[in-house]
């Protein structure tokens, strides 16, 4: 634990300008780059608005916004866990040239991948204040869900980060989960309406990321206030992951380049 | 004496049943992987004092790069111990971890940051660094954009320009064109003949190690054969080699 502090602190400044680096090499390596973070989940947003509104006669309230706070959500959590996969693989320069603690790669990608995730809310606020979302203190349970977001994503992420160094193919079984996830946590339609009951009740809590966007929707849109021990819940299984996770990797890093 | 720097004892490494499987694989042959164990490195032990040049020889596959790796931290041993006594480390090799779409500055940003140096000694080495690489306005454009003698110039450079206490070198004293070849080799010289430095090379070049070495070991098949006196151990490396 002591060596996580003092690790984390050692490569903080690392990880960041790392990411920064990163995202300045998107956006150098074509001009549209940048507009892509945002037509990404713009376009998929207009589809889904489609679909739902005019095929399955949605009727949530702020149909768009709804949506697009899911996929911004989601967009960041499968672009974490995508990545995290091939992570070691993809790293190997560095990895198999020095030292350093193997989840400061997932660290990184968290700062690319929330960076993208915050411009993307941008226009969340764009659209509320379009549709003129009335806003209540609730909206200050932004900041306790991101956080349990980014935990939960990144101790996920430290267990693909290892499983994918010795699993050749899992990066096509994570995409079929992610694409089953994808469907079943309501990032255009909710699914404890639409899901029979109880079922539906259920698929909204026990998934965590079905739970933080209900609680986003709630908090941000609607206006009411979102369970509190769920989500103190969630952030506690998402911590205990995320340290078994560290423990998993400062056990077997080393023997990474041996396999790669 | 007491002044090591470095201190390797009983050190065996070993690449064992460490291969990727896929799910696929394991589905349809549901065979028991045979795990071969390679002993790359076996009871190796040895002390190194501070500011001392120890060349390492032997054949291709003995074990040399393991060990110098495992020196590095970036192998961790399966038995005994390396202690570093709290030295600065770097592991020179031919073409250094770049990531290939930043560019060379932000590449040396990183890689510097890697070494364990701050932001601002960083900063205030960068311009040695560039002059040094001869790279020129290609400094800002992404690493990918480079041809392989750049690659190494820049990589030569960093690791030449950051100092630190203890520099691992595996075969690199050739880097570049002609001329950047002789400046290197030269720079080279300098560095390791600093007197805090403690310095390993490997090398096949028995040229380079009888001007730069102190003392040579020898390493067959993992297992440590010799350790002594330069000239001594070159000439019966030789031997051994006809």
């Amino acid at each position: 634990m002591t060596r996580f502090i003092n690790d984390v602190k050692k490569y903080f400044k690392y990880s960041i300008v790392s990411a920064k680096s990163e995202l300045k090499s998107e956006v150098a390596s074509s001009y549209l780059n940048w507009l892509w973070w945002i037509l990404d989940p713009v376009c998929f947003m207009l589809i889904y608005t489609f679909i739902s509104v005019f095929v399955f006669k949605a009727t949530e309230q702020y149909f768009p916004v709804f949506t697009f706070i899911g996929l911004s959500m989601w967009d960041f959590f499968s672009r974490m866990m995508n990545n995290s996969v091939k992570i070691i693989k993809n790293n190997k320069a560095i990895v198999s040239k020095v030292y350093l603690p193997k989840y400061i790669l997932i660290l990184v990608k968290l700062w690319v991948n929330g960076f993208k995730m915050f411009i993307s809310f941008g226009i969340v606020v764009l659209m509320m204040i379009v549709y003129q979302v009335p806003i209540t203190l609730n909206i200050l349970y932004f900041v306790p869900i991101i956080i349990t977001l980014a935990i939960i994503s990144f101790g996920g992420a430290t267990f693909l980060l290892h499983y994918g160094v010795f699993v050749q193919d899992l990066s096509n079984v994570v995409t079929i989960i992610l694409r089953l996830l994808f469907y079943i946590t309501g990032i255009f339609y909710d699914v404890a309406k639409r899901i029979q009951a109880p079922f539906g009740e259920i698929l909204s809590e026990a998934n965590p990321l079905a739970f933080l966007l209900k609680s986003m929707r709630e908090s941000i849109l609607y206006g009411t206030t979102p369970n509190r021990k769920l989500l103190l819940l969630w952030m506690f299984i998402g911590l205990v992951i995320t340290y078994l996770g560290i423990r998993k990797i400062y056990k077997n890093e080393n023997s990474y380049v041996k396999v790669i | 004496m007491n002044n090591y720097a470095i201190e390797v004892n009983n050190l065996c490494i070993t690449y064992k049943s460490l291969q990727s499987y896929s799910i696929k694989k394991s589905l349809l042959h549901l065979k028991k992987n045979e795990s071969k164990e390679i002993e790359a490195v076996k009871n190796v032990s040895f002390s190194l004092p501070k500011g001392n040049i120890m060349g390492i020889v032997g054949k291709n596959g003995s074990g040399k790069s393991t060990l110098l790796n495992a020196i590095a931290g970036i192998f961790s041993p399966d038995s005994g111990s390396i202690d570093l006594k709290g030295n600065s480390v770097s592991l020179l090799s031919i073409g250094v971890g770049f990531q290939r779409e930043l560019t060379g500055r932000e590449n040396i940003t990183l890689s510097g940051m890697l070494l364990g140096f701050s932001e601002q000694e960083i900063q205030e080495k960068t311009g040695a660094i560039i002059e040094f690489s001869e790279l020129g306005h290609f400094i800002d454009m992404p690493v990918r954009t480079y041809s392989s003698g750049m690659y190494s110039k820049l990589a030569f450079s960093i690791t030449a320009i950051l100092e630190t206490n203890i520099m691992l070198i595996d075969e690199i004293l050739s880097v570049g064109d002609a001329k950047f070849k002789k400046k290197s080799y030269n720079k080279m010289k300098e560095l390791i003949s600093d007197k805090d430095r403690t310095v390993i090379i490997v090398s096949h070049g028995k040229e380079t190690l009888e001007n730069l070495c102190d003392n040579i070991m020898w390493l067959h098949d993992g297992e440590l054969k010799m350790i002594g006196d330069t000239k001594e151990v070159l000439e019966e490396y030789e031997l051994f080699m006809k």
